[in-house]
């Protein structure tokens, strides 16, 4: 069957529910999904933030000695590390005036990838190019 | 693309559906969904319906909302659980649920 | 007949959306689709046994064991599920337990993914 391609989008702000934690945990279980899957058999995600979604993501974040969990920026550092394609809405960024160097980045973790900031036609492409989509 | 975005909420989900492109679009109206096919604001039927010709809006939140499918607007069509899984294998290639 | 995969994120009791998810499974197992369902999140706490079918509160317990009997396959995060104090000990029989690769597992199989989100 070959390599199955997801988009994954969250567009809820994290930090009330755990819905858009949940949306990155499971992108990042690509990396273990082949001991369920055929030989060459592969499921591929692109992770994109859209909407209220982009609020959460900025660096800086204090969620382990306030409330004593990982916070969604350490958890997006993640999909950095596993390589996975994340893509952030240029537009939303600017509707909430994120500037776009609050992104945060794993360089320093030995990542090879960084977030991209895009616009949503981008996130469209994605969508199009997805065998399926989630939204979180 | 055709794809297929089931709408369960009367507000919230507006601005994604409005940004969403398909070649295809169906929008399938599902729990509190269905008041934008049954309900007016100001005497304006919800702008939602505008968005395609494939309208559908599930009859047993409709019922259970105390409303009949003669309440619903025209544009859109009174489907049951049954036919929500015809839509879903037959007239999309994929489906999102906002 | 197709294979349908239903990601079911929102909590059990007072939330219809959780309703919603197991309907669709019903309607579309009974017209011969293959279907599976993940419990992630709140939903991981609907697999607990015992459950009580109380007027006016929805239950999953007697929903899921008549769709499991169905041959749909239902299966729950473990570490959500074990977060809520919930594990194989006193879960409704037939539920299986695996780790979110699962869910993607069963999406790489399928025809039609429907992903319910919580909350």
């Amino acid at each position: 069957m070959g390599d199955v391609k997801l988009a994954i989008i969250v567009q809820k702000p994290q930090y009330k529910g755990e819905t858009s934690r949940l949306g990155i945990t499971h992108a990042i279980s690509y990396q273990t999904v082949e001991i369920l899957l055929a030989d060459g058999d592969t499921v591929t995600p692109k992770l994109c933030f859209m909407g209220e979604g982009v609020l959460g993501i900025q660096k800086g974040q204090n969620a382990m000695d306030l409330y004593g969990i990982t916070s969604t920026e350490t958890h997006v550092k993640n999909t950095l590390l596993v390589d996975l394609d994340v893509l952030v809405c240029k537009e939303d960024l600017a509707k909430y005036g994120i500037p776009e160097d609050a992104m945060p980045d794993a360089e320093d973790m030995g990542a090879d990838k960084k977030i991209q900031v895009v616009p949503f036609s981008e996130i469209q492409k994605a969508i199009d190019e997805s065998k399926h989509v989630l939204f979180f | 693309m055709k794809l297929g975005v089931f709408v369960s909420d009367f507000k919230l989900t507006a601005d994604t559906l409005d940004r969403l492109k398909a070649d295809n679009l169906g929008i399938i109206l599902v729990l509190n969904g269905i008041y934008h096919a049954t309900t007016k604001e100001n005497g304006k039927a919800s702008s939602l319906l505008d968005k395609t010709s494939n309208l559908y809006a599930l009859s047993e939140d409709i019922q259970i909302r105390g409303m009949k499918d003669s309440d619903v607007d025209k544009r859109v069509k009174v489907v049951n659980y049954g036919d929500v899984v015809d839509l879903i294998f037959n007239e999309f290639d994929k489906v999102a649920w906002l | 007949m197709g294979n349908l995969t239903i990601g079911c994120f929102p909590g059990l009791v007072g939330n219809m959306t959780y309703d919603f998810a197991l309907k669709l499974a019903e309607a579309a197992a009974n017209k011969g689709h293959k279907v599976n369902i993940w419990f992630s999140g709140n939903a991981s706490g609907s697999v607990k046994a015992k459950q009580k079918h109380l007027k006016d509160y929805s239950t999953g317990e007697k929903y899921l064991k008549a769709l499991i009997e169905k041959g749909v396959e239902v299966c729950a995060c473990e570490a959500c599920s074990n977060a809520r104090g919930i594990d194989k000990t006193n879960a409704i029989e037939g539920v299986q337990w695996n780790a979110m690769h699962w869910y993607l597992a069963k999406i790489h199989a399928s025809d039609r993914v429907l992903h319910i989100g919580g909350e």
